[in-house]
């Protein structure tokens, strides 16, 4: 497993403020790399640097090993699918797709016959060549945005960037792409970088995720590593529903417990190696990881809680619970099998200890 | 239109009160001229005086008495050469104002520079270059101070090449605004996308921005050669024998000869190859649009 890019303490300074700040990663060959995070994180900006079309004021963007911090985006073996997808008002979709074949960047040219037949085939791909002759305006969203992928993907690049491209589509025509882009990337195994603020379609994605935040980089890894493990409050918050929790370590008898400010307990198991008792610590447990029971079966060991909102969510039933003597709420996603509760009701929060991660102090022993 | 869309009775009489100084307007100065200028050409003049007729003897004596149509042909040469000139010097001004131009400030500043020659009088312009260009004029002044040559030269004026070199000047700013307005309109993006291709900066230009930016180029030669071709201050100041133009032989036949119909006829014909290519270019303008 080769880094096709490196970025080495990229920095984007513009006058009075910081778009991106001292990131460093590498992109592995082949794979699919999610830049996710809120408008403002820096993820465009550090898209449009590995890109070149805008210039760092520090750091280096590397290509296989090689500098490329200041070359022209013309120079770069890389294609991007742009968010309003850019496409040539003035050319037909067949010529949009053509426009990078019939380039003088083309040494030796590519032959009228070589033009035609890759135009023909990538049209294919997006399922376009019946459209072929039409004007970007005469095309739909969504068929504007295969031409743009045919574009970025018909001079065989090893990297194809997208920044943000199914934000314009609406949701169907989203989830239809979404699912094209994933068999694309597994047929054409090319380096895809994806710029999205939708933490839902980078986890569905991509094979590994990179979290910004001002400018940063909080996490990168694997979704599943992310949505489990996340390293900071920040990442545990973005990505799906999270409860955090801060409270002091207690050593009872069966392992380590959190005792939260209201004097609610929740047990921790062993928990991690260096967890030490009167340490204050805190937690994030995933909401369908909440498991609720009516007040009645007070046998078993859990935190009472009493509802104060439920939201039916078609698939599950979203309940907000508020914890007594305590301003904590908690959210808990039910997928079903909880008899119907009210709002008002007591009910027993249950949470598995191996289910609790501890976010800070960070330990290496919880992951 | 049907009942159901159509405005009630208050509501039209209320815009028909908005519309009449416009109309008013629109009647006394143009519909009413224009009738005129018909009525006129189809007359005919005995001992300087105006008879009227019905007559198309002056329309045909514009294609076939001198110097009519060769003055006409040449100040169409005139007014190409000045649009040809005004979009070649206008284009990257507007260029640059439009891709390469960062801050709002600097923008304005081009912007206002286009402008403000437009404070000052086309006749006070004109007069000024006639001293740059004249026997004592700045250009001979400099020649003779660097030694390139020895005795004053005539040959900068009272010339077409004066004339047009004057049009220029003075009609640029359409040129530079009309293509600026249409460049403005091509999102950096698709500039960017290009470049993204594999494009050089010149092939980005040929095959991207140029072909986007012909309704502007379009519309501001066709404004730069409507008024070029019709202007009579530039050829009467630094024209000189040499370089009449067909205003200059209406004035001259309105005010000297009192040939009115003759004048008016001269007028029905350039209104009429106004139009068609005006409706020429609007067509063009209008294929070559792309939509955005």
């Amino acid at each position: 497993m080769t880094a096709i890019i490196e970025v080495r303490g990229l920095q984007k300074r513009y006058a009075g403020s910081v778009a991106v700040q001292n990131l460093s990663f590498d992109v592995t060959e082949g794979e699919f790399l999610s830049l996710l995070g809120a408008s403002g994180s820096g993820k465009t900006t550090t898209l449009r640097m590995i890109a070149g079309l805008e210039y760092p004021t520090g750091g280096q963007v590397l290509f296989q090993g090689q500098d490329i911090t200041n070359l022209p985006a013309a120079g770069r073996k890389m294609r991007m699918v742009f968010q309003d997808f850019a496409l040539f008002p003035n050319l037909t979709a067949w010529d949009n797709v053509a426009f990078g074949l019939r380039l003088r960047i083309n040494r030796p040219r590519v032959s009228a016959a070589e033009i035609k037949s890759r135009v023909g085939r990538y049209l294919e791909i997006v399922q376009l060549s019946a459209h072929a002759e039409k004007l970007p305006h005469q095309l739909s969203g969504g068929q504007r945005q295969r031409v743009a992928l045919a574009r970025a993907l018909v001079t065989d690049p090893p990297i194809v960037l997208f920044d943000e491209p199914l934000g314009s589509l609406d949701a169907s025509m989203r989830k239809v792409m979404q699912i094209e882009l994933k068999r694309l990337h597994r047929e054409l195994r090319k380096t895809f970088i994806y710029v999205t603020h939708d933490q839902e379609e980078a986890m569905g994605l991509s094979d590994r995720v990179a979290v910004l935040q001002g400018g940063e980089l909080l996490q990168l890894a694997t979704p599943e590593e992310i949505y489990a493990h996340p390293e900071s409050e920040a990442v545990a918050r973005f990505i799906g529903t999270a409860n955090v929790l801060t409270g002091t370590v207690q050593a009872g008898n069966g392992g380590f417990a959190l005792q939260l400010p209201g004097g609610a307990r929740i047990s921790l198991g062993n928990g991690p190696a260096d967890l030490a008792p009167n340490q204050t610590v805190t937690v994030m447990i995933r909401a369908e990881q909440l498991r609720i029971r009516p007040a009645a079966s007070l046998a078993e060991e859990g935190l009472v809680a009493r509802v104060a909102e439920r939201l039916f969510l078609g698939d599950k039933v979203r309940y907000e619970l508020e914890l007594p003597g305590s301003a904590t709420r908690l959210t808990a996603l039910d997928a079903g099998g909880t008899p119907r509760l009210g709002i008002g009701d007591q009910v027993l929060v249950l949470v598995e200890p191996s289910r609790v991660c501890v976010i800070s102090p960070r330990t290496g022993a919880a992951r | 239109m049907s009942a159901a869309t159509q405005a009630p009775w208050h509501e039209r009489r209320q815009l028909l009160v908005w519309l009449i100084p416009p109309l008013l307007w629109f009647t006394v100065f143009m519909v009413i001229p224009y009738c005129l200028l018909f009525y006129y050409s189809l007359g005919s003049t005995e001992y300087m005086t105006f008879k009227p007729g019905f007559s198309l003897a002056n329309l045909i004596r514009v294609f076939r008495t001198e110097p009519y149509l060769s003055v006409l042909l040449k100040s169409a040469r005139i007014g190409a050469l000045t649009a040809l000139g005004a979009t070649v010097l206008g284009y990257p001004v507007a260029f640059c104002l439009a891709f390469h131009t960062r801050t709002a400030r600097a923008k304005f500043l081009i912007y206002l520079l286009v402008i403000v020659p437009w404070w000052a009088a086309y006749l006070v312009k004109a007069y000024a270059w006639k001293t740059i260009l004249g026997t004592n004029g700045l250009l001979n002044a400099l020649l003779l101070q660097l030694h390139l040559i020895h005795e004053p030269l005539t040959l900068f004026l009272y010339n077409q090449f004066s004339v047009v070199l004057t049009l220029i000047y003075i009609f640029t700013p359409f040129a530079i605004l009309s293509i600026y307005a249409q460049l403005e309109r091509i999102p950096t993006s698709i500039v960017e996308a290009s470049s993204n291709l594999g494009a050089s900066t010149f092939e980005t230009l040929t095959r991207i921005i140029i072909p986007l930016s012909l309704p502007g180029v379009i519309a501001g030669a066709i404004i730069t050669f409507a008024l070029a071709t019709g202007d009579f201050i530039a050829p009467a100041l630094l024209g000189g024998s040499n370089a009449i133009m067909i205003s200059n032989v209406v004035i001259n036949l309105l005010g000297v000869a009192f040939d009115w119909p003759m004048a008016a006829s001269i007028g029905i014909v350039v209104i009429g190859v106004g139009t068609a290519l005006i409706s020429v270019a609007h067509y063009l303008e209008h294929r070559s649009q792309a939509r955005f």
